[in-house]
């Protein structure tokens, strides 16, 4: 089948005006919904790309999130002494000391610059922490010293947050914390946190009991003892889960954004459809007498009626493709966003990633679809004496 | 035939585009109404005669910090408090994390002097006071769930290390939010060993005068204590959550802004059509002695009452969306106030007036300016 395609696209050209309108209409729909959906994006990868698949973490049984977890100090006791866990050379001089922190989450007030207060949350570490979590890297200064009101601020959150800048002093509740230190956690959930020693954490915010425990067993098989073992203690009401299923549970949280970003796109994709209809079925209209000779030309209905769909087609993909464009240089932008179950706020960067772009392009293309349909097959039912005869 | 009937039958003549352009119009408007919608939610919480009275008092570090349960007997004594209950968000989990709805553990004594909208059954608000596991549950909830008084319900802690297990003891209706469960703090102080601590203080005045200056004296007798007070009117406590949640004005803003633009495009494209195809009739309609002005006012009307039209059938819609679909609930009760206020109805219609005048400018005037000539020799 032969299709007349080069008169549909040669149209295009020639009215360009209403090609663009319909283009920009498009892109505008295909760019809202990469930039809602490359929020989502950023916010699941930040939680996916948290935690060590070496780690286990220690939760209350019931718990949803460390910060709603407690754990007494007899537990800590329990568990940090238990066989399996690897060994590190620990903060103090000689021996090698369990690779396990007790740590305590709570989450405190900041004021935003832009007015409005923002929730963020605190961790406390046992000396061990840090250890931890290899990946995370100090950037300026100096680590916090246990014993001290000393804390050390992801860089992102004294981005966001000007008290706290390395250097200055802030206050919550009745304690001054100084920031001697910034980190750079590589882009996880660390990044939204300021760290502090656990026993100040549970010295100045009133605790009696620890959140939960981060530790590494010394090897897989061992992994799974040190969880049944846990787990099976009655007298310990703990669960026992990777850390990087923890924070795979966290991103939850991005649902709420992936639903409006969807809807949003979708009623507006039914607006930005309608519009394209219009425009497509006045221009069938006005084509007639070419429509006409098409067909005296011997192409037939059924290539007509491609060809036609194909002209929309390849307007809303130049749609789609102009509204990635737009969407582009959203990437990488600082955001944040308040997580339920924390109780606090997360930082990320909106994602536009190449699937992304894809989804939007396909997003397009079932616009085009969707607005070309009718339209074409008008033009290709059009009787031929009609459509020469008018205009 | 009048002029209101000339535009009317313009603007129906080509039915198919008249619908699409409608259907185009009467969508965008629709997110713009419903962003404003949600805007105003967040912004602007409910308050009556009754909720204006009340003042929260909460830590002041963050609501994650707890206070001293002592407190309630300190603020009890204060001029001007006419009740206090403490409250805390208990969080826990029915069956499923599905089923959020709010959970309070409340002074079952206190807790209908200060919620004093809220209507129940005597008998059941007796059974409630004198029963320590027992609760009472928002009408909403209890019809979610189809419960019934007597029932039996367990709550898994989620945020506490303790389960509560519940008789309900009778459902409330009225006040703002009939979705919260209410359950004796005695309970959990007993499930979770008497800490001697809660989340909130909830305070009604005696009056608009006092309820205005407690918030100060409040803080003012906690200061410097170990857990210092933030205290504030109940609808700011809500804002306050509001702000927690990071710049969502910005991003409803900017969602709207590029509705707006699209709304634009399209009734320019469809105005810039219709003038086109009329190219020769508005020829014809000049040389019969219509002025300028005239012909312009013509396409104008028909713009506007088509973008107009469109408008108002989007406020119909939202209207009913917001009627139909329980959004406080998908929004976990942080969407208490959701209507489709006059305000927002007459901003949505605004906005498409504003479009359908913006949009048939440039063709309209091209039009005008063309001359008779020109425009009878146009072929179709």
């Amino acid at each position: 089948m032969r299709l007349p395609l080069k008169y549909n696209l040669r149209h295009l050209q020639v009215r360009w005006r209403s090609t663009m309108a319909t283009v920009v209409l498009t892109a505008l729909v295909v760019a809202v919904f990469v930039m809602v959906l490359s929020m989502a994006r950023g916010l699941r990868s930040t939680y996916l790309s948290s935690g060590d698949p070496r780690n286990l973490l220690v939760i209350r049984k019931g718990a949803l999130a460390e910060s709603s977890s407690q754990v007494t100090l007899d537990e800590v006791r329990k568990v940090r002494f238990l066989d399996g866990i690897a060994r590190a050379r620990g903060p103090g001089v000689g021996g090698t000391e369990p690779m396990i922190s007790p740590e305590l989450i709570v989450v405190i007030t900041l004021q935003r610059p832009s007015g409005g207060i923002a929730h963020v949350q605190v961790r406390g570490l046992g000396p061990m922490g840090a250890e931890l979590r290899p990946d995370l890297r100090l950037v300026a200064g100096r680590r916090f010293e246990p014993g001290h009101r000393e804390c050390i601020v992801s860089r992102n959150v004294a981005r966001r947050f000007p008290e706290c800048g390395l250097g200055r002093v802030f206050r919550s509740g009745r304690h001054e914390w100084k920031v001697v230190g910034l980190f750079d956690a590589r882009k996880t959930a660390y990044d939204s946190e300021i760290w502090i020693d656990a026993d100040e954490a549970r010295e100045a915010f009133n605790r009696t009991f620890y959140g939960s425990m981060v530790l590494r067993p010394s090897d897989p098989s061992e992994a799974i003892r040190i969880r049944a073992r846990i787990e099976e203690d009655k007298s310990m009401r703990l669960r026992v889960l990777t850390e990087q299923d923890y924070f795979r549970e966290q991103t939850k949280t991005a649902a709420p954004i992936q639903i409006l970003g969807t809807a949003l796109a979708v009623v507006m994709s039914v607006g930005a459809a309608f519009a394209a209809m219009n425009t497509l079925f006045a221009s069938v209209g006005a084509r007639g007498r070419e429509i006409g000779t098409l067909r005296v030309l011997g192409f037939r209905r059924r290539a007509i009626y491609v060809s036609f769909l194909v002209e929309s087609v390849a307007v809303a993909l130049a749609g789609g493709f102009l509204g990635g464009m737009m969407a582009l240089p959203m990437n990488g932008l600082l955001t944040g966003m308040f997580n339920w179950s924390t109780f606090s706020e997360v930082a990320f960067e909106f994602r536009v990633t190449a699937g992304l772009l894809g989804l939007g392009l396909l997003f397009a293309l079932m616009m085009g679809v969707l607005g070309g349909l009718l339209p074409a097959r008008w033009a290709a039912r059009r009787d031929i004496l009609d459509a020469l005869r008018g205009g | 035939m009048t002029f209101a009937g000339y535009i009317a039958r313009n603007a129906l003549r080509n039915k198919r585009r008249f619908f699409f352009t409608f259907g185009s119009v009467g969508v965008s408007l629709f997110l713009l109404t419903m962003l404003q919608v949600v805007l105003r939610g967040l912004t602007d919480p409910a308050t009556t005669e009754e909720a204006a009275l009340r003042v929260v008092v909460r830590h002041k570090v963050s609501l994650a910090n707890m206070l001293f349960a002592k407190y309630r007997a300190q603020l009890e004594k204060m001029q001007g408090v006419r009740a206090v209950t403490k409250l805390l968000w208990f969080g826990g989990i029915y069956r499923d994390e599905k089923n959020f709805f709010p959970q309070f553990a409340c002074d079952a004594g206190s807790l209908f002097q200060v919620l004093v909208e809220a209507r129940l059954d005597p008998r059941q608000r007796d059974q409630f006071i004198h029963q320590r596991n027992a609760c009472v549950v928002g009408i909403k909830t209890m019809e979610r769930f189809g419960w019934r008084p007597g029932d039996r319900i367990t709550l898994l802690g989620a945020m506490w290390p303790c389960d509560v297990e519940l008789e309900i003891a009778g459902a409330y209706a009225g006040g703002l939010d009939e979705t919260p469960l209410y359950f004796h703090h005695e309970y959990f102080d007993e499930l979770i060993g008497d800490p001697g601590i809660t989340g909130l203080l909830w305070v009604r005045a005696e009056n608009a005068g006092a309820a205005a200056e407690l918030p100060g004296r409040i803080d003012a007798a906690f200061a410097n204590s170990s857990a210092e007070t933030f205290t504030e009117t109940e609808s700011a406590f809500q804002i306050g959550f509001v702000s927690m949640l990071g710049n969502v004005r910005a991003l409803i803003a900017a969602i709207s802004s590029v509705i707006v633009f699209t709304l634009l495009l399209v009734t320019s494209g469809t105005m810039s059509m219709a003038v086109r195809e009329r190219a020769k009739e508005i020829a014809i309609l000049k040389a019969v002695g219509f002025d300028g002005t005239r012909v312009f006012g013509l396409i104008m009307a028909e713009s506007f009452a088509l973008a107009l039209a469109g408008g108002m059938a989007a406020c119909a819609l939202a209207w009913l969306v917001v009627r139909i679909v329980d959004i406080r609930r998908l929004s976990r009760g942080l969407f208490v106030n959701f209507e489709v206020t006059p305000t927002i109805a007459a901003v949505s219609i605004a906005v498409a007036g504003v479009a359908g005048v913006l949009s048939c400018l440039l063709p309209a005037w091209s039009s005008v300016r063309r001359s008779v000539v020109d425009g009878l020799r146009t072929v179709e």
